[in-house]
Parts: C-alpha cells; sequence; structure tokens
C-alpha cells in the first residue's frame, strides 16, 4: 500500500486510466484501455520516478463479458507491485498491442494468451500456438470452452482422432483410409 | 504316433535330455572312432606337414574365442567399478556380486527383436557392427601374450595393427549412414572425424618406439624390452607414451573421448537404430577394442609379458607327469574320489541337518578349486609362458581399470575442442618427441 | 460448463494444413516423416525458421531425450554441427493445470500445484497460499512462517543439488549426480518425515502448513546440519575446477544484464549476469525481512557463472536454515479459517523466490468456493525463450550445457 506511487501514478497517466487506482495489500492496480498499452508501459519503463522495469507476469483473463490482459510489473522504487489491466478486449475478436518492443521475453508470454484466449498480440513477430498443437482449433481456457469430452460439439470438433464421434452412423467416406498421392 | 506322442509328453525335461542326448553321444563318439581310425593316418601327415598353419588355426580360434569373455569381463568390470566410484553396488544380483551380469547380457542381446529400420540400407546395416568386430578381433593376431604366446609374428605387426584400427571408422561410418537417421549421421561423422584425427598422433609417437626397437614387430618390441626393469620403454619414452594413451582413449572411443556415442547427447550415436545382437556387436567391439589397446600399451611401454622383477627362488621344477605310467591312471581314478570326500567331510560335518548329497556337491566343488589351483600353480612354475601371460594381463587390466576410472570420472569434451587437442598438442608434441627421439640415437650411436 | 453445440466458431484461424493439404506429399514408399515444417508458415518466425538454405538441415532435440529435463522438444537448425538456429516446441506436458483450478476448490488447488516444478514443490505452493491470504486477508502464524522458510531453504538446497548434477550428468560426468543425491536424499527424506511425502509434498495449506515439526525431523535435520556445511559443498564441487568441465562451460551462453532483464528473467540465472535482483530482498515475503542473508552474484553471466552461483546459494541457503532454527518461535501453526473458503472478490498476485526464479501466482476470485481465474507464471518458461538468443553460433553439445544450465522443468513450462 504505498499512497506515493499512487500519486505519481495519477499525475502521470491519470488521462489513461478508465478507473481509479485500487490499492490492497501490498499491490497497486490500474485499469487502462487496450489501445493505450503501449503508451502507459513505455512511460512506467521510461519515468525516471516510476522505472517500472521487470515485468513479472502477462496473463489473460476472461471474464465472461469480456476478455482482459493483465501485467504485472516490479519497479525499485515502490514497494508494491503493480497491476496493469487492459481492460474490454471483445470476447470475440480480442485484440491488443504487443509489447515485444519494451520486453523480448513478452513474446512467449502473449503467445501463450493468444494459445489459451485466442487474444491477437498485434505486433508479435512469432505469434503461434504455443502449447496446443499448430492445428487446434479452439481456445482452453475460454470460459465458453468444452472439455473433450463433448469436443464432438465443441468448436475444436473434428481435427483430433478423440473429439471426432465414432458411431457407425456417422462415418463419412473421408474417415476411411487416406490414400496417398502415388495411388 | 499318437501314443509315442502321449508318452513323449509325459517324460520329463531330463528324461527328454537323457533320451536325446545319449543316443546322440553314442552316434557321435561311433562316428568320431570311425573317422580317426580310417582318416587318422593321413590327417596327422597332412598337419605335420602344415604346422605353422595348424598353429595359425590354433591361434585364431583361440584369440576369437578369447574375445568374447574377455569384454565379458571387462564390461563387468566397468558397471561394478563406476558403481563402487558412484557409491551406489552395481550388479549384485545375477551370481556372486553380480558376476554373471554379462553373461546374461549376451543372452538378452540375442533374445531381442532383429530389424532393420524403414529406409535404412539393409547390406550396409547389417556388414556394420560385422566391420567394427572385426576390425577389433583382427588387432588381437599380432599381441604377443607371453612368450611365443601371439597369433602370427608379422615384421609390420605395428603398422597392421594401425591399419586395423583405422578400419573400424569404415564400419562406424556405415553404421550411421546406413541408419537413415540423423543422429546416427552425426554420431558416424562425428566419430570417423574423431578417429582420424587421433590416428596420427597414434602412429607418431610409437615411432620412436620402433627406432629404438629396431623393428616393427611387436613380439620383437616387447623382446627389445626384456632385459630389466629399466629396459622397458616407459622410462625412455615418457611423453611418446601419454600421447599413445590419450590418442589410444580416443580411438576405442572412451571418455573423456566418447562423443560417437554420448548418451546423452545424440542417444547413442551411431548404433542409435541398432538392437539385439547387432548392438551387441557395436558393444562388445568396444570393450574389446579397449583390451586391445591395454594390451598394446603394455607390450609397445611396459614390456608386454616381462615381469619386472626375477623370481627369489628357482622357478623351473621338472615334473613329467607322463614317467608316472600306469601309476597316473590310478590316480586320476583315485584322487578325485578321495579329495571329494576329504574336503566335503568339513561341509557335513559343520551343519547336521545338511543333506549328505549336498555335502558331496560342495566337496566336489571345493576339490574342482583346489585342482584347478594347483594345476594353474604348477603351470605357472614350469612353463614360462604361463609367467608372462600371468604377468601380461595383470598389466594389460590395470590399464583396462585406468579407462574404466577415466569413464566415471570425467566428462565429456565437444568435438571441436577434441579436433584442437589433437591438431594443435598432440600433433606438434608426437612429432618433437619423434624428432628428439631420432637425434637422441644418432648422438648415442655416435 | 455451459454447452452450447451450435456455437459458430468465434475465431477462424486456418486449420494447420498438414493432414489435408494436398501440398504435402507423404513418402508413401519410406513412410517416414521429416520435422514437418509447417505449410504454409503462419507467423513472420516460422517462414524465418523453416525456411533452409544451403547446408542446413533441421533435426529433433527431443521429446524423447536423456537431456531435456522432461519432455522438450526442440527443432535445430543446424549446418554440420554448428546450430544456426532454434526453435523450441512446448506443450508436450501440458496437464492444463489453470484449467482444472478454475473448477476446484481453493485447497484443492494447492495439491494441483505440485506437480508443476515437480523438484521443488513446496515453492510452487507458497505463491497460490500466499495469494489466497491476501483475498481472505488472514495472517499467518509466525511459527507457520519459519517453517515455510525453513523447508522451503532445505528444498532449494535439494533442488539446486540436483541441477548442479544433472548438469554434469548431460556433460558426460557420470559421477556427481550420485554424489548430489546423497543430498538430495537426505532432504528429502527428512521432508518426509515432516510432510510425509517424498516429493510432492502438499504441506502448505492456507493459513500456514499442515503439521507442526516433529521429533523424527528434527533429528534428522540436527545430523545432517552437522555434517552438512563442508559435505554439502564437497558433494556438490566434484566438478569445478576439472579442466574439461570448465572449458566445456565457460563463454556458453553468457548473457548480459540488459538482455536478461528484457527477457523477464529471474532467479539464478538472472544473478549470475550480475543484477542482484532476489525476490526474497527485493519483494520481501514471508520473514525473510527477520533474516540474513546475502544474494550471490556473478559477474560473467555463462554457464560456469551460473553453475558456481547455485553453490554460492547453497551456502546461503544453510545460513537460512540455522537461523530458522534458533529463531523458530512457539505457537500455532495453522491460522483459524472456515473449512468452506469464499473469499473476497478481488484479485490478488503473489510471486516467490524459487530455485528456478520467479514463482508467480494471480488469482481471481468471484466471492464463490472455485477461483475464477488462476494464473501461474514459471520462471523456466522465459529462460527456455532465451535459446534462441543464446544458441545460435555454437554446437549442438552446447545445447545440452545450456539446457542444463539454465536448468528449465517442464513440469512448470508446460504447466
Amino acid at each position: 500500500m504505498d499512497p506515493a506511487l499512487r500519486r505519481r501514478l495519477e499525475g502521470r497517466l491519470g488521462d489513461r486510466m478508465t478507473g481509479p487506482v485500487r490499492q490492497r495489500h501490498d499491490e497497486t492496480e490500474i485499469r487502462i484501455g487496450p489501445a493505450d498499452v503501449p503508451e502507459v508501459l513505455r512511460a512506467l519503463y521510461d519515468e525516471p520516478d516510476l522505472r517500472f522495469r521487470y515485468l513479472a507476469d502477462l496473463a489473460g483473463v476472461d471474464t465472461g463479458t469480456a476478455m482482459q490482459v493483465v501485467y504485472h510489473l516490479w519497479s525499485d522504487t515502490t514497494p508494491d507491485w503493480l497491476r496493469v489491466i487492459a481492460d474490454g478486449l471483445d470476447r470475440d475478436a480480442p485484440r491488443v498491442p504487443s509489447i515485444t518492443f519494451l520486453w523480448k521475453g513478452a513474446e512467449w508470454m502473449e503467445r501463450e494468451a493468444f494459445d489459451m484466449f485466442g487474444i491477437v498480440f498485434e505486433g508479435n513477430r512469432d505469434l503461434r500456438r504455443i502449447y496446443m498443437p499448430p492445428d487446434y482449433r479452439s481456445f482452453p481456457l475460454r470460459k465458453d470452452f468444452f472439455l473433450p469430452d463433448d469436443a464432438a460439439r465443441s468448436p475444436g470438433a473434428g481435427i483430433r482422432q478423440m473429439e471426432r464421434s465414432h458411431s457407425p452412423r456417422d462415418a463419412t467416406s473421408t474417415t476411411l483410409v487416406r490414400r496417398s498421392k502415388a495411388g | 504316433m499318437t501314443a509315442m506322442t502321449r508318452a513323449w509328453s509325459r517324460v520329463s525335461i531330463v528324461g527328454k535330455a537323457i533320451l536325446i542326448g545319449v543316443p546322440a553321444l553314442i552316434v557321435v563318439s561311433i562316428a568320431a572312432v570311425v573317422g580317426l581310425v580310417i582318416l587318422g593316418p593321413a590327417a596327422l601327415d597332412f598337419l605335420a606337414a602344415n604346422l605353422p598353419l595348424v598353429r595359425f588355426v590354433v591361434a585364431v580360434t583361440a584369440i576369437l574365442l578369447m574375445t568374447v569373455p574377455s569384454a565379458f569381463l571387462i564390461i563387468y568390470m566397468e558397471m561394478k567399478v563406476i558403481a563402487l566410484m558412484n557409491l551406489r553396488i552395481g550388479p549384485d544380483r545375477v551370481g556372486p556380486y553380480g558376476s554373471l551380469l554379462s553373461v546374461i547380457h549376451g543372452l538378452k542381446v540375442l533374445m531381442k527383436e532383429d530389424f532393420t529400420p524403414t529406409g535404412a540400407d539393409p547390406i550396409v546395416f547389417t556388414w556394420a557392427p560385422v566391420v567394427v568386430y572385426m576390425a577389433a578381433v583382427f588387432s588381437l593376431l599380432v599381441i604377443p601374450f607371453a612368450p611365443g604366446l601371439f597369433g602370427q609374428d608379422l615384421n609390420v605387426g605395428l603398422l597392421y595393427f594401425f591399419a586395423m584400427g583405422g578400419l573400424t571408422v569404415v564400419g562406424l561410418l556405415m553404421g550411421g549412414w546406413s541408419s537413415f537417421n540423423k543422429y546416427s549421421l552425426l554420431g558416424g561423422l562425428r566419430s570417423a572425424a574423431q578417429v582420424v584425427s587421433y590416428e596420427i598422433p597414434l602412429t607418431l609417437s610409437v615411432v620412436g618406439v620402433i627406432l629404438l626397437a629396431g623393428t616393427m614387430s611387436v613380439n620383437g618390441i616387447v623382446l627389445a624390452q626384456s632385459g630389466s626393469v629399466l629396459d622397458w620403454f616407459i622410462f625412455k619414452q615418457p611423453l611418446a607414451a601419454l600421447i599413445f594413451f590419450i590418442a589410444a582413449t580416443a580411438e576405442a572411443n572412451r571418455t573423456p573421448f566418447d562423443l560417437t556415442e554420448a548418451d546423452s547427447e545424440i542417444v547413442a550415436g551411431f548404433a542409435t537404430e541398432y538392437s539385439g545382437m547387432r548392438f551387441g556387436f557395436f558393444f562388445f567391439a568396444e570393450y574389446v577394442n579397449v583390451f586391445i589397446v591395454s594390451a598394446i600399451f603394455v607390450s609397445l611401454f611396459f614390456g608386454g609379458w616381462t615381469s619386472p622383477f626375477d623370481w627369489p627362488f628357482p622357478v623351473a621344477l621338472a615334473l613329467d607327469p607322463g614317467s608316472l605310467g600306469i601309476g597316473l591312471l590310478l590316480l586320476l581314478a583315485v584322487v578325485p574320489v578321495v579329495g571329494t570326500l576329504v574336503l566335503g567331510a568339513p561341509f557335513w560335518l559343520a551343519r547336521p541337518d545338511r543333506p549328505t548329497w549336498e555335502a558331496l556337491v560342495l566337496g566336489f566343488i571345493a576339490f574342482n578349486l583346489v585342482a584347478v589351483a594347483v594345476i594353474l600353480g604348477w603351470a605357472f612354475i614350469s612353463f614360462d609362458w604361463a609367467i608372462g601371460l600371468a604377468w601380461f594381463m595383470l598389466k594389460t587390466y590395470l590399464f583396462v581399470f585406468t579407462f574404466v576410472w577415466m569413464r566415471g570420472t570425467l566428462p565429456r569434451v565437444r568435438i571441436d575442442q577434441l579436433m584442437g587437442f589433437a591438431w594443435k598438442w598432440l600433433l606438434p608434441a608426437a612429432l618433437l618427441n619423434l624428432f628428439v627421439t631420432a637425434a637422441a640415437i644418432v648422438v648415442v650411436a655416435r | 460448463m455451459t454447452t452450447r453445440p451450435e456455437a459458430p466458431l468465434p475465431f477462424d484461424i486456418p486449420a494447420h494444413p498438414s493432414n489435408d493439404d494436398p501440398r504435402v506429399t507423404l513418402e508413401e514408399q519410406l513412410g517416414v516423416w521429416e520435422a514437418v515444417p509447417p505449410f504454409p508458415p503462419q507467423t513472420e518466425r516460422e517462414a524465418e525458421f523453416y525456411t533452409l538454405r544451403d547446408g542446413e538441415m533441421l533435426i529433433n532435440i527431443g521429446p524423447h531425450h536423456p537431456s531435456t529435463h522432461g519432455v522438450l522438444r526442440v527443432v535445430m537448425k543446424i549446418n554440420g554441427e554448428q546450430v544456426v538456429d532454434l526453435d523450441p516446441v512446448l506443450g508436450y506436458l501440458h496437464r492444463g493445470v489453470e484449467k482444472i483450478a478454475e473448477n476446484a476448490d481453493y485447497h484443492q488447488t494447492i495439491s494441483h500445484l505440485d506437480p508443476l516444478e515437480y523438484v521443488a514443490s513446496l515453492f510452487c505452493e507458497w505463491p497460490a497460499v500466499i495469494a489466497y491470504e491476501k483475498l481472505l486477508d488472514c495472517t499467518v502464524p509466525r511459527r507457520a512462517e519459519y517453517i515455510r522458510v525453513l523447508s522451503g531453504e532445505l528444498l532449494r538446497i535439494s533442488s539446486h543439488a540436483l541441477a548442479l548434477g544433472f548438469h554434469a550428468l548431460d556433460l558426460g560426468g557420470l559421477t556427481p549426480i550420485l554424489y548430489s543425491f546423497i543430498e538430495r536424499d537426505e532432504i528429502v527424506e527428512m521432508l518426509a518425515a515432516l510432510t510425509g511425502q517424498r516429493m510432492l509434498f502438499n504441506y502448505f495449506r492456507i493459513g500456514g502448513v499442515n503439521g507442526d515439526l516433529n521429533h523424527e525431523f528434527m533429528s534428522r535435520l540436527g545430523d545432517w546440519m552437522s555434517r552438512a556445511v563442508g559435505q554439502v559443498e564437497a558433494n556438490m564441487t566434484l566438478l569445478n575446477e576439472n579442466e574439461i568441465f570448465v572449458r566445456r562451460n565457460r563463454g556458453l551462453g553468457t548473457m548480459d544484464r540488459e538482455t536478461a532483464l528484457r527477457m523477464c528473467w529471474s532467479g539464478p540465472n538472472l544473478r549470475a549476469t550480475g543484477v542482484p535482483f532476489d525476490l526474497r530482498r527485493a519483494h520481501p515475503y514471508s520473514v525473510y525481512p527477520e533474516l540474513d542473508f546475502d544474494i550471490p552474484t556473478r559477474e560473467e553471466g555463462d554457464a560456469l557463472a551460473r553453475f558456481l552461483l547455485r553453490i554460492d546459494e547453497v551456502k546461503q541457503s544453510l545460513r537460512i536454515i540455522d537461523q530458522c532454527l534458533h529463531q523458530m518461535p512457539d505457537g500455532p501453526v495453522m491460522a483459524k479459517l472456515p473449512r468452506l473458503l469464499r473469499p473476497r472478490p478481488g484479485r490478488a498476485f503473489a510471486a516467490i523466490e524459487s530455485p528456478r526464479g520467479e514463482y508467480g501466482v494471480y488469482a481471481i476470485s468471484d466471492g464463490t468456493d472455485q477461483p475464477f481465474r488462476f494464473r501461474i507464471h514459471d520462471p523456466s518458461f522465459l529462460h527456455l525463450q532465451a535459446f534462441n538468443l543464446l544458441m545460435p553460433g555454437n554446437l549442438i553439445a552446447d545445447w545440452m550445457a545450456l539446457n542444463a544450465s539454465l536448468d528449465p522443468i517442464m513440469g512448470g513450462v508446460d504447466k
């Protein structure tokens, strides 16, 4: 709980924040819109009295109504963690600018958020799936994701062998043996 | 027929063995006697006329038969010694202290599935282990185990030895290439580069020894060291010995130069796709290589079969068993029985609940051990080749132990460090040694 | 879980056409597969990586490999023996822990976290319990905090011993790992006496720890401490000055401070580059403010520095354990909390210093008895990212050494 930090943040970023600065225990939280992410984080990085140089975590969150990207930062100017929530991403087409220009290490964390939620980070050179196979079609951590037991009815249906329905009346000609080009 | 089948199935295993074995034994004995009677004299004349050929065949057979047990012994030694260095126990279930482990491993590789991976060239794939194994075995031809106990005394023996060492490269490359596997390819290429690089310091370092001994025959080199301990070439060529040892470690693909089979890097290198007896061949070949390399090191620098000190007591004990005549037969008939009874008595008396037949079996085993010890002791003091062989084996296994010790202790070098070491350090050192030796010989001769 | 069978695809990512693309030919005659490059490549980086120039080839290291510290697949582009580029492929051990945690009670999530960094599992439970305690606004008794620190530091020593042993093993030395495992075995037996488990401890609870110190633990700990200081070092420094080992590791994977911070590195890997960032001092948690210990750093930033730094950290951990034993207060080991936990709706983040780096948990609670979102931040994930920077120009054998010196645990990387 660092009131000095709160004042500095409000002074520097007041016009970007979409809500009040919240502080609880040893965490300070600010909310911004997704388009402001690069400037806000660059300001937090560069300002000499803020100096949030260490990115502790980059997480995606699906709140059911919107998507969020949550950044946790550490600075040697304050004993608090700073949580920056980029709120209000559209659940159907979430897009947010990438921060790989500041921290190269965010590349894989953004890949993970993309893999789990479908959040597209614009500017990430390598935005592909990291945990799931590259041809997987759904996003596991979304709130409307189905477990593979019901996967035949889920958006990821049809690709994996296990996710296909195996009853005889669902057999089609493509479930037969695949021929090679030679034969 | 069904009555016979049923009767057969009711016979126990032992019964089946007896029912098959005894008639087979009788037939074979009759055939052998008949063969000897008819062909005997002619065969003996032929053999007597071609004694060197006979000697060669016997030597080669003995050597071939010797490779597998020595490989077994070295495998067991490696596992046990490295385990003890690692503060663990190692094999200790199969046989006393795990000594039958190698036998079980041998049986295991024989029983595995024999396959060729898809895409592999079947002929090359099959012949690669054979080439590697045979290269190892061929080298044993020129090693003198004892005075008079060598395969063939080639007067270019050492050159032949190094040629056979180079033959292993062919086998490794064949294995690596034909496996249709990138890991194997890498392993094969690494090994080719390694062996070829280390051949040169290896051969250059022994040229000094050749100059000193005046001959390339390994037997000749050993004979040149047979004066006293100080005649051993280790004292006259210490640098060469060091270079040879290091280069030989690389030739034998042993740690720290075991990148070809670095099992934490490229799984098993060139041998990744091999299983069963094919892998067994590679495996045995490596250990036979260790033995060979130690044997040559001992022959070249440590006097081979010469002993470092003289026996303090008179050696020859003229005991000619044939002079006993009929008494020999009596001895052979009576001594085993008496020995079994005498040696079984303590077992029988010590534990009253032990069945008598068990005590007799233990006595028989004890008698066999005593008899073997006595015969070996008599051979040791009567035949000079026995002493020589014992010394040779002792020294060789000392260096085998050193190889095993290095494996348990040292990490691996990288391929570029390895090649750099060979070309930048060992080769100049070997050349330096050669020049100094040649100069010294010229100076001393003058 | 809602089920909407007719939900349209929210987002049409074209399926990877490896199975269906007619341009990809299966070599039926041979029946063998290449490390299939995605075709067409989906990102810039893939296109750059999977374009092979003259003399380059793709080789798979893993996922089934003796020295990948778990199931990690690395597609390497090599030119002979030299590595030109690397593409780590993760996900072979992905268990969906974050999703499972959304369906589990708060107490149950603790035991789901153990298998993440299975070598040092108490450090996986710790940030979660801290985060939950923040959400519940409960204080942990001091004795419980001291026990947490004590068991954590013991586990840190054990984990570093394991890391050093595997480093040596990957380089070909067969012996140091067994010496390290002597230490690890003793510590693990101690912790088994304390927690009941040798490996996945499930010991920390929300509000404290599961059980108090017992006689067997204290006697084992006393025995070990009486001979620990010299022996631990001796067991882990078998290879310190071995010429071969030093030449393999010196100058390998040298990371400078700035790049390490940009890659979000933490833990011993970061401290080996010279940045004295340790969460126990940078953002103190538990009772670390009361304990006296140093933060060892090294300047070189190569694999040898990381190796030696882990040994230094073990010495510091021994100091901490000593102080814990002397300063251990009396009291309860568990705070009074209701059985069914319903924290206030809110968000909490906690991060601790695990033997690998910063281990973080971000928990969102919506007032029910199951977490709404449970995010785990693993340090090894980010260390692996640096392969692309550190490897090119080195040889394949160097990858094993580098991987071992970075000490990733794939359970945490893949979650």
